[in-house]
């Protein structure tokens, strides 16, 4: 494990911000933290990079003791927060040839540092201009590149893609699967379920400040977030006909759909098709819906995740 | 309006929720008041160190009342001296401000009606305390013959003991603007570093980025360092500016002894930088550390010498000011520039501006730790 975290507690005052955590990262993979806000991500990584002390608990980072080789670990990890942690009146190579210092880089390594950025990351194209002439998308890469200028094993990365419109969210998941092919071990924070799925090899579950699922997203969901459904919508007017027919499906209405769990969805759907067909009832969509780490959630807390953020 | 309004409402309910800001803002006009009263809300608004070498000493007394005479004005204090090499090496040093001497037979020929001559030598570093020695003094023993023949005769007397000066300092007197000149140097270690080293830590920390400097492997030291050079780049400029105009446009007659200068100001600006961090470091807000640093340049500046002489102050603020490394560095600066001193004559004020800066980067270190850190 490059990352071995045992019992982590921590406090703020009365509240337990982080509860007796324990997980391990392996080498090379990305690891989300998915949980909504509060749930103790942010300290949960803060405390990986010696932002934060804690209370109890144990941290090993590629070997070392986060309390013992303190300034080791700190120089084997690249840490990214939420917030763009640019100096406005700097150009991005200004920007990045502070953070270099931060870590003693040789102006040799400095210059291939700063190459892989503009190659793997994008930001050759503004390299020169200030921070504050750069768009929100410009300034979170510039964001990443100066985190991880020292060419760390570990990036930790927190809500790496709050706040970004689908595009600009796609491409820095193309940013950050690049940084797993480069061989760094990756430890991303998000509340989007989606972004976790479709990035992360493997997900733990946090809610009040505890791991409450850990696995890979598809063995999550497959244990935790139920069987597949099918989703089928008719015309209004044939509403209550349908929903007649598909009971002995299991079919229940919800929203403006009828549901049917199934654990073989794609039989079922067929059959289900042609059900609805012979009693002349014309479907509008029929699709098969796999449980999403928001079910697994849900099935955890009892909650939606969009309803917690909310 | 509303938006004027709006803004205006914002603002007030931002400055009650930062007790800090609050603090500072009562803490500034209490304090100057405070201080102002202690310096001015009182009868005798000085009071200077003066030494006396009694060569007469008679068998009645009237020389030893002369000295409980003087410290009686509660204008002066004085230190006796048995040598007077020794007192005119202290008015060298300003330590005392006057030397008085009662020549032999001082008495007898105050007894015998022949005009007794007493002798004073007054330090010239400072024109303003130099005329008020010299006027106090010479006021003194006007009126204490006057009382000493009155309470023998029962009559008046109006002939004075004589005071005549003699010149003893290797300087010529030097003028009002040769005085402040040094005391004008001193104002950029005090407010120039101490307000640029204030920003340091707590804008960092406002904005985020002290987050980066976190997260990396550099030591508190490093990072109070890095501050500092940045820091003592511009107070060096404050001081290149203020030197080349009080130079040029003053043009006082003043030794600008550059090797000595530089190690003086630059010790003096490490005090003041190492002060601004730690209010940089407690801070938890711009505004709020910005408050505290003019706060307390403001406060400081009274007790430093450096715009005028620290003896207007009670004694018991001179001795505050005496711990005040600032202090320190103003007359250090005096002492290069006006009376030509050599690197000998600052050792202890170089001496004691290191020993003090070290001590505050060690607070300053200490405070990062539990302060930011935390």
């Amino acid at each position: 494990m490059i990352i071995d975290v045992e019992g982590l507690v921590k406090h703020y005052g009365q509240v337990k911000a982080v509860d007796g955590v324990s997980f391990g990262v392996e080498e090379g993979e990305i690891f989300g933290l998915l949980g909504p806000n509060g749930a103790g991500k942010t300290t949960l990584m803060e405390i990986l990079c010696g932002l934060r002390r804690f209370d109890e608990g144990k941290v090993t980072i590629q070997g070392f003791d986060l309390i013992k080789n303190s300034y080791k670990v700190r120089s084997l990890i690249g840490f990214c927060p939420q917030e763009t942690l640019l100096y406005d009146l700097l150009s991005v190579r200004e920007n990045l040839s502070f953070s270099a210092s931060l870590y003693s880089l040789s102006r040799k390594k400095f210059k291939e540092r700063v190459e892989f950025s503009a190659k793997v990351l994008g930001v050759g194209e503004f390299l020169d201009r200030k921070v504050q002439q750069l768009s929100g998308g410009m300034k979170r890469r510039a964001n990443l590149a100066a985190s991880i200028i020292h060419d760390p094993p570990i990036v930790i990365l927190d809500e790496p893609t709050v706040g970004f419109d689908p595009t600009i969210k796609r491409e820095f998941w193309e940013l950050i699967k690049n940084l797993k092919s480069d061989g760094k071990t990756v430890l991303l924070s998000t509340h989007d379920m989606y972004e976790a799925d479709e990035i992360c090899d493997k997900v733990a579950i946090m809610e009040r400040g505890k791991i409450a699922a850990l696995d890979k997203p598809r063995t999550l969901k497959e244990t935790i977030g139920g069987e597949p459904a099918i989703h089928v919508r008719v015309k209004d007017l044939q509403a209550k006909k349908a929903l007649a027919i598909l009971k002995e499906y299991g079919g229940i209405l919800r929203d403006d759909e009828i549901q049917i769990s199934s654990k073989n969805p794609w039989e079922t759907m067929t059959e289900v098709t042609n059900k609805l067909a012979s009693e002349d009832v014309l479907a509008e969509k029929i699709e098969v819906v796999e449980p999403t780490l928001e079910d697994v959630f849900m099935k955890l807390s009892g909650r939606k995740l969009t309803e917690v953020e909310q | 309006m509303n938006s004027i309004i709006g803004i205006a409402v914002k603002d007030i309910k931002t400055f009650f929720r930062e007790r800090g800001t609050i603090f500072w803002t009562i803490a500034f006009p209490v304090l100057i008041m405070l201080l102002f009263t202690a310096i001015f809300g009182r009868d005798i608004p000085f009071n200077a160190n003066i030494g006396i070498v009694d060569y007469d000493h008679d068998q009645y007394g009237i020389s030893t009342g002369i000295v409980t005479g003087l410290n009686s004005t509660g204008f002066f204090t004085v230190k006796n001296f048995t040598d007077k090499t020794e007192a005119l090496k202290e008015l060298n040093t300003s330590s005392v401000r006057a030397v008085i001497t009662i020549p032999q037979n001082f008495t007898f020929n105050l007894t015998m009606g022949i005009p007794a001559q007493t002798l004073i030598a007054v330090d010239e570093t400072n024109p303003d305390v130099a005329r008020l020695v010299r006027d106090g003094i010479k006021t003194f023993f006007s009126e204490y013959y006057k009382t000493l023949y009155y309470n023998q005769t029962g009559m008046n007397y109006t002939e004075p003991i004589s005071v005549s000066e003699e010149q003893t300092v290797a300087h010529e007197p030097i003028g009002y603007k040769e005085n402040i000149v040094p005391g004008m140097l001193t104002y950029p270690l005090l407010f120039s570093s101490m307000v640029v080293a204030t920003g340091a830590i707590v804008f960092e920390r406002e904005k985020g980025t002290l987050k980066k400097i976190r997260a990396s492997p550099i030591r508190p030291i490093n990072v109070l360092f890095g501050k500092t050079l940045a820091a003592l780049f511009q107070t060096a400029i404050s001081i290149l500016i203020m030197s080349v105009l009080a130079a040029t446009l003053l043009a006082p007659k003043l030794n600008w002894n550059i090797p000595l200068l530089v190690p003086i100001l630059f010790l003096g600006s490490m005090n003041g930088i190492a002060l601004g961090l730690i209010i940089s470091c407690i801070g938890r807000a711009p505004q709020e550390a910005s408050n505290a640093a003019t706060t307390m340049g403001i406060v400081l500046q009274f007790f430093t010498g450096m715009y005028f002489p620290i003896e207007y102050l009670p004694t018991y603020l001179q001795q505050f000011g005496r711990i005040i490394p600032m202090t320190y560095a103003a007359q250090a600066l005096r002492d290069i520039m006006i009376r030509n001193a050599t690197l000998e004559d600052l050792l202890l004020p170089i001496a004691t501006l290191t020993f003090t800066a070290v001590i505050l980067y060690a607070v300053g270190v200490l405070l990062y730790r539990r302060w930011v850190e935390k």
